[in-house]
């Protein structure tokens, strides 16, 4: 439930628009990175920067062939964005997750202060 | 059939959440109270809030922006309606000053369970219609919403196929 706010986050890496174009480009089947950089007019570097980045949190996977790395969606990562998109829900959720820990501090806080 | 006419009832029109925290309820309460607090712990996981204006009184309100992990911005407008320190809440909440159509209203109640607190959050839509949006929809990144209801889709179909 509780989602950590890394770079390694799913959500992260969703959240830019190259890679969300990439994801969509790999809903047709796996592709080569060359092809991935060709068909969004990237560089290499820069999209296997992006790769990477999917990689890291699951939601593409690699396969050497040759000289050629082949990537495809892996759903393993998809999950956790499909989990995450519960609206309103999710927003209390996390919310009131975060409430109980702050509340938590408050009240060690205020125990140190009353003892000190 | 019968038609239905004029509002909806009230319980196709809400929300209900509950949560039991662990600490007495004025300190649950005071936690509501002030911004300080509020932007510690207000809004999903990657989500930060910057406070515009805070006023802690009955038709006072607390202007603020929502930062998703994208930097999608959401202005939010609550104004406190009621506040029965430290047992309750009410407030009228919209997406910044000029979004009244898409208001809707929240009661929070605080109750003291032998020394921790129950909370409980009713929000009241207008409609079922804007319940059913807000439910799918509140606190999802803009941009990645198109997205994210494609791949949820595929996820469906790559587990459909025992992936």
């Amino acid at each position: 439930m509780a989602r950590a706010t890394t770079t390694s986050d799913v959500f992260n890496a969703i959240g830019e628009p190259q890679r969300r174009r990439i994801l969509t480009l790999l809903r047709a089947g796996e592709l080569a990175a060359t092809e991935i950089a060709e068909e969004l007019d990237l560089a290499a570097s820069s999209t296997s920067k992006h790769l990477r980045v999917l990689r890291e949190v699951g939601l593409v996977r690699v396969r050497d062939e040759g000289r050629q790395r082949y990537y495809s969606l892996d759903a393993t990562g998809l999950r956790q964005v499909h989990e995450w998109t519960g609206g309103f829900e999710r927003f209390w959720a996390e919310s009131l997750d975060r409430l109980e820990a702050y509340v938590g501090e408050l009240q060690r806080k205020e125990e140190d202060d009353a003892c000190g | 059939m019968r038609v239905v006419e004029g509002i909806e009832r009230e319980e196709d029109r809400q929300i209900v959440t509950t949560r039991l925290i662990s600490a007495p309820r004025e300190l649950v309460f005071r936690a509501w109270t002030d911004p300080r607090h509020l932007e510690r712990w207000f809004g999903p996981y990657g989500f930060t809030t910057t406070t515009r204006v805070f006023e802690f009184r009955p038709g006072g309100v607390w202007e603020f922006e929502m930062h998703g992990p994208d930097g999608t911005v959401f202005p939010n407008l609550i104004e406190w309606v009621e506040i029965v320190p430290p047992e309750l809440l009410r407030y009228r909440q919209q997406g910044g000053r000029d979004d009244d159509q898409n208001a809707f209203e929240t009661t929070v109640t605080f109750a003291d369970r032998d020394g921790a607190t129950e909370l409980t959050l009713r929000t009241i839509f207008r409609t079922k219609a804007q319940r059913d949006y807000v439910a799918e929809n509140y606190g999802a990144v803009e941009g990645a919403i198109e997205t994210l209801a494609r791949l949820t889709a595929y996820v469906g179909e790559l587990e459909g196929a025992g992936a």
